[in-house]
């Protein structure tokens, strides 16, 4: 049993956290010594990630020099060279943006239309199918109030936030009381879709096992029922026929249903087309009842860098000025896509770590092309890189935007101060910026 | 910086200018008396110059819009065009959802300074005005989501109208709103459940509230408060055949609350795009239009205001804070359904819409919206809007202007164009009206600006906003009568000879050559601070616990409003009957 | 019948790069009354530079057309890192000699385009007119439309001799995609018009969520949604002014969406 910390002298309440989509706004950190000695009120991956803040920390910018190793380097000296490989490039990249405020995204969007640039997030690697989904059948979503006031039945398919998001049930969807559910738990029913038996799954009231793959065939098979047509066959993706029934029923006399889904259901054998047949099933359930759906976002702010693209570009993700105005189109301007067919000559990664999020083929092209590392930590992608350039914590020792998963903004504290010699990711792309149209300039001249 | 605007034809229907050669005088941003030699001149001999165009009902920042954006690429296709090489802009995108840059482009070359963002909801105006700090070249005031909040609904229910005054009053602060926007009372909240409310009074299941409750009571505090602009409604029953009853109603149920003595605007409430809400008829089938009933109430009483939500056959997207009439929409199109829903305030809904000349219900839409602007004999109780992008988006303002100004390219479209329910279900072929220019710029300026009570815009007084715009049509030789000159006013007013907003030039010949940021417009109470302060601490607990971010992370702070103006408001306590 | 092009360009790529070129300038439409010079001079997109025709090809030019449709283009060479061959053209003809990359004669309106090898993804994607003939496999989303539009391939006609990837025919709302070879999973998703034959194997799922249209399997299924009802069975059946040879079992589906689309079925 750890012991509660009682050694500081300064309490700041309600931080957003940032970690994962939840975004929860009620953390309380306690410094001493203008440090952050605790945590209150996270879940642990939250709190773990505050309190080891330090370490591993970049802490100076970095060149790699002839022998391969980096060297620490000034400001000055790796942002120019940054800039200068950035705008002789051909077919540059700047990715990543999810663990960042929207105001350093907006400065990032602006980099990449002076310098023709591709800008994607994660998005390309989890939700992307998910929006693609949204774009071609529709979007019925809520805000997470909306299911803790009125909830009754909960449903995650293909996601496990109990250990992803640990604190969605207990703040935002199951546990809590809600404005038309006073007893919390008591007064919902939770249902888990999912291959394997999560931890989720274990909280659940029922658990509904289905074969991997085969989610466009279950989705399907729900919405016939759903109309009260008749299924030949006595069981779907490996669920008897009377289960789903059940299943359908009780989606159908709920009063108010929410579904929440990840990448279990986007990153399947049909991707959007799941994702396209499950809106298509909580559209028909409107006419009986009513229900939304979210997506389980991961990262604090992905769902704010989509938003800060729309308003912007008017696409969300994968977003290509190669050609001075935006382009989108999954395949052709997204990230894994781009690398893979060996396109890049410049990858630039801005609080994101390609070298845990891609394949190794992907990865693999990185070697061979200019890389750039705009981040707080020591991580694979650093050793990968060619100029790291270190930078500060949104709501740690920056201020900004983010957007939660169900995309309401929060406004993040700046706590305690950054570690003398780096610079917050606005601040580091502003300078890019400049030095960008300095050598645009030049060269109309 | 100082200029003089020589020569030009001037529409300033506030002080009584209708067309008359004269110059206009601009120093520190402001309309003057006279410049120094040193003014720059800027010859418009013969042009046409209005004040600087103000749309009070238009749809361009926050959430709704995001979603639209997210989830209809095919129309930011639509609306793409590379950077032009002549211009400071960058590259546009989108049709009727442009981006940020492109609303702010594309308004500003119309020659419209101050455009109203319609629909707020507080808990995520941050993202509004986020948004506008994107949005170049306007001034932006913001209407916040109150008709389905549930603080309002209980302080209504248990008919508490001193707390729902505090509430109000520091809710704009929170949301660094302008004024009160009230959309489908109840409705929207009962779509929490999935459902509907039937008319002005049929209760909402849980709060057992009515439409008519919520409507005078929002009206009341208005008053009390003294707000600049008057209740903004969005009247229930949109889009449903035989839903002009309700309007009436809606129209009626307030003409006993006295107006504030403070304000100059006439009116105490101001009914949006009610185009949409003037049918009669059981179905689509059976529609017809019901805005002759409408109209004459319109022209018999002075206490309220409309805009119209004109249609314009485009390929649009509709999108509302009326939820549960999108999902009517969708039952009925099929097409694509965006909704969301936002914990204890409101509901939205968006779905592409088709309108088009050959189909009867696009058509009847068309010319129901026409019936108003013919049939309101005193302009200064309309303005010109397209419910953007509900109707058609912003761009097609100039379109809807040719019409109005030409008998021969609306009888053309009537005979040759449109399908003939126009006829046949509306009184539109009834009228000979033809709109002049002063009536032009009274719906275009002049009277959005009073009804919204921005009393130092819309037109070109002493003192005033240096906020003008000349428009490359010789007034005098100009004949916007002829069918044949449709497509060139059209033009014309699509691309401004200048914009010029604060004393500076934005657009000149039809090119951007400046920049600036928009600027954030919102309504202060002062007077209140106390007993806000009681209210504040009695509802953050159950706040804290219905809201699912903390109350503490709930308003905009500074950080989203720069630049801003702030329109201060001295409260003068209960100055109002309470009836 | 023999159709003489009385201008051909020809263009041999003479340098290839990774970065993928855009050839949405180099149509008939556009080119068929330019000089050698002109033509060397047209404008291809290379990444976010700007680069001419000439910088990776050698033109030759034979012959004199006064309208689009007298103009031929033969591209050789490694096409399989040139876009958008294609991209918009309303007549004349477009012979490639090689793999070619994302949207060959995507939004087509008119004209022929032959392809002498495989094609990357959105091959005919919102193509309303024209005739585009694959040699080769095709990827994802061929005759499909684009990201969030209802609305696909309205017109003209596909021909694929390989393989079609995931999703053909997307949003098809009208015109005819033949493929020979086999297709993955999803052909004819949310379909709502227009014919697709398939000879070979197709994989899971075809048809979902399709309203209207007809989707002709000649070849195998493997494994038909829950929400297609059989219909009838008929031998050489006539489908759309064509008969099929042999017992063709007919579903109508998706009753997901209350579609009334037609898939035909080998046994």
């Amino acid at each position: 049993m750890e012991t509660p910390i009682t050694d500081y002298d300064e309490e700041i309440k309600n931080c957003s956290c940032s970690y994962c989509g939840n975004n929860c706004d009620d953390i309380t950190y306690l410094l001493k010594n203008k440090q952050i000695v605790g945590v209150r009120h996270a879940c642990r991956i939250g709190a773990s990630k505050i309190i080891n803040d330090q370490d591993q920390r970049l802490l100076n910018p970095m060149i790699r020099n002839e022998e391969g190793i980096l060297e620490e380097t000034s400001w000055d000296e790796a942002l120019d060279l940054t800039a200068k490989l950035l705008y002789n490039s051909t077919r540059p990249v700047l990715y990543g943006w999810g663990e960042t405020s929207v105001e350093a995204i907006k400065k990032g969007i602006k980099v990449a239309e002076l310098t023709g640039s591709v800008i994607d997030n994660q998005s390309t690697i989890c939700h992307g199918s998910t929006i693609q989904a949204f774009q071609n059948v529709g979007h019925p979503v809520m805000t997470l109030g909306e299911v803790k006031n009125r909830a009754d039945v909960i449903i995650y398919v293909g996601t496990n936030p109990m250990d992803d998001h640990p604190r969605h049930l207990s703040r935002y969807t199951t546990f809590p009381e809600g404005f038309f559910r006073k007893n919390g738990r008591e007064d919902r029913t939770i249902i888990t879709l999912d291959p394997k038996f999560t931890n989720t799954a274990k909280v659940s009231d029922k658990w509904i096992q289905f074969n991997m793959n085969e989610d466009y065939l279950l989705f399907n098979a729900l919405r016939i029922l759903l109309k009260g047509q008749k299924i030949e066959s006595d069981e779907i993706a490996g669920v008897p026929i009377t289960e789903l029934e059940e299943l359908i029923n009780i989606m159908k006399n709920a009063e108010y249903g929410a579904l929440f889904f990840g990448l279990g259901v986007s990153q399947t054998l049909a991707k959007q087309k799941n994702v396209d047949v499950l809106i298509q099933l909580i559209e028909d359930l409107n006419r009986y009842s009513k229900w939304s759906m979210l997506p389980m976002r991961g990262f604090f702010n992905v769902s704010g860098f989509n938003i800060a693209l729309t308003s912007e570009t008017g696409y969300p993700y994968g977003v290509d000025f190669a050609r001075g105005y935006p382009r989108f189109m999954v395949g052709e301007t997204t990230t894994i896509d781009l690398l893979n067919r060996r396109e890049p000559d410049f990858f630039m990664a801005i609080s994101a770590d390609p070298g845990v999020q891609f394949p190794g083929y992907s990865i693999q092209h990185l070697t061979q092309i200019p890389t750039i590392q705009i981040d707080t930590h020591w991580g694979p992608y650093t050793e990968l890189s060619d100029i790291v350039l270190p930078s500060t914590r949104v709501g740690v020792e920056t201020e900004g935007t983010a957007y939660r998963m169900d995309s309401i903004p929060l406004f993040m504290k700046k706590v305690i101060d950054k570690p003398e010699n780096c610079h917050s990711d606005e601040w580091i792309l502003n300078e890019l910026y400049q030095r960008l149209e300095m050598l645009k300039s030049k060269e109309e001249k | 910086m100082e200029y003089l605007l020589k020569n030009g034809i001037v529409f300033d229907p506030k002080n009584n200018i209708d067309g008359e050669q004269m110059d206009i005088f601009i120093k520190d941003g402001k309309i003057v008396e006279n410049v120094s030699s040193d003014a720059k001149v800027l010859d418009v001999s013969g042009k046409l110059v209005m004040p600087g165009g103000v749309d009070l009902h238009s749809h361009i920042a926050g959430p709704k819009l995001s979603i639209g954006r997210l989830y209809r690429p095919e129309d930011i296709r639509r609306g793409i065009k590379p950077a032009s090489q002549e211009d400071i802009s960058g590259f546009e995108a989108g049709f009727s959802l442009p981006t940020c840059p492109t609303i702010g482009y594309r308004y500003t070359k119309m020659g419209y300074t101050t455009v109203t963002e319609a629909a707020v909801p507080p808990l995520e105006a941050k993202h509004a005005h986020e948004e506008i700090n994107s949005i170049p070249n306007l001034d932006i005031p913001t209407l916040t989501l109150f008709g389905n909040n549930w603080f309002m609904l209980k302080y209504v229910k248990e008919n508490r109208l001193d707390d729902l005054t505090y509430f109000i009053s520091k809710w704009l602060k929170l949301a660094k709103g302008y004024g009160i926007k009230i959309v489908n009372p109840c409705g929207s909240e009962a779509w929490g459940w999935g459902k509907n409310v039937d008319g002005l009074d049929d209760p909402e299941p849980h709060w057992n509230v009515t439409g008519r409750e919520v409507i005078t009571a929002l009206t009341k505090v208005n008053e009390r408060l003294g707000l600049p602009h008057s209740v903004h409604v969005h009247t229930n029953d949109l889009g449903h055949p035989g839903n002009y009853t309700t309007t009436l109603e809606t129209f009626d149920c307030i003409k006993d609350i006295k107006k504030n003595k403070n304000v100059e605007r006439n009116q105490t409430m101001h009914c949006t795009h009610v185009q949409f809400h003037s049918y009669k008829g059981t179905s689509w089938r059976d529609v017809s239009s019901g805005a002759t009933e409408l109209i004459d109430y319109i022209n018999k009483h002075n206490h309220l205001t409309c805009d119209i939500g004109q249609i314009t056959f485009d390929e649009t997207t509709t999108m509302t804070a009326d939820a549960p009439m999108e999902y009517d929409l969708f039952r009925l199109t099929g097409l694509k359904w965006a909704n969301k829903d936002i914990e204890v305030e409101t509901s939205s809904g968006l779905i592409p819409s088709i309108y088009s000349k050959h189909a009867p219900v696009s058509v009847l839409q068309w010319a129901v919206g026409l019936e108003f602007f013919m049939g309101v004999t005193d302009p200064w109780k309309i303005a010109l809007t397209t419910d953007s992008p509900n109707g058609g988006p912003f761009i097609r303002y100039p379109k809807i202007i040719s019409w109005l100004m030409s008998q021969e390219k609306l009888q053309d479209m009537l005979n040759n164009e449109v399908h003939n329910w126009a006829v046949n279900r509306t009184n539109l072929g009834t009228y000979d009206r033809e709109y002049t220019w002063n009536e032009i710029a009274t719906i275009t300026r002049a009277s959005p600006a009073k009804i919204l009570g921005l009393n130092d815009r819309g037109h070109l007084g002493m003192g005033a906003k240096a906020d003008v715009s000349v428009y490359d049509i010789d007034v005098e030789n100009f004949d916007p009568t002829l069918k044949n000159n449709s497509a060139i006013l059209e033009n014309k007013l699509l691309n401004s000879k200048y914009t010029i907003k604060d004393g500076e030039i934005l657009v000149k010949d039809a090119k951007i050559v400046k920049l600036v940021k928009s600027n954030h417009i919102w309504c202060k109470v002062n007077g209140l601070e106390k007993e806000e302060e009681i209210l504040t601490n009695r509802i953050k607990p159950e706040f804290n616990k219905y809201y699912t971010i903390k109350y503490e992370n709930y308003g905009v702070n500074e950080h989203y409003i720069k630049p801003e103006t702030c329109v201060d408001i001295e409260y003068g306590g209960v100055i109002c009957e309470n009836n | 019948m023999v159709v003489l092009f009385v201008k051909t360009i020809n263009l041999k790529m003479i340098k290839s790069s990774s970065i993928a070129l855009e050839f949405d300038n180099v149509l008939p439409e556009l080119l068929y009354d330019k000089s050698l010079e002109d033509v060397k001079n047209t404008i291809i997109f290379h990444g976010n530079k700007k680069e001419a025709v000439s910088d990776y090809f050698d033109v030759n030019i034979t012959g004199k057309s006064d309208i689009p449709d007298d103009c031929e283009i033969i591209i050789d060479g490694d096409l399989s890192r040139v876009k958008r061959i294609g991209y918009c053209m309303s007549s004349g003809k477009i012979v490639a000699n090689g793999d070619v990359d994302f949207h060959v004669g995507a939004c087509m309106s008119g004209g022929t385009i032959i392809v002498n090898g495989n094609a990357e993804s959105y091959a005919g994607r919102e193509m309303t007119g024209g005739v585009l003939r694959i040699k080769g496999n095709v990827k994802e989303f061929c005759g499909s439309s684009y990201a969030g539009d209802w609305r696909g391939m309205s017109g003209g006609k596909i021909i694929v001799e390989g393989n079609a990837g995931k999703q053909l025919a997307e949003y098809m709302v009208g015109g005819e995609i033949i493929v020979k070879g086999n297709c993955d999973i999803l052909a004819g998703v949310h379909m709502a018009g227009g014919l697709i034959s398939i000879d070979g194997t197709i994989n899971q799922w075809v048809g979902g969520q399709m309203k209207k249209g007809t989707i002709i399997v000649n070849g195998k299924l493997e494994e038909m949604l829950p929400t297609f009802t059989l219909q009838e069975i008929v031998h050489n059946p006539l489908i759309c002014g064509k008969y099929y040879i042999g017992k063709y079992e007919l579903y109508s589906g998706d009753n997901g969406v209350k579609g009334v689309g037609s898939l035909w079925l080998k046994k």
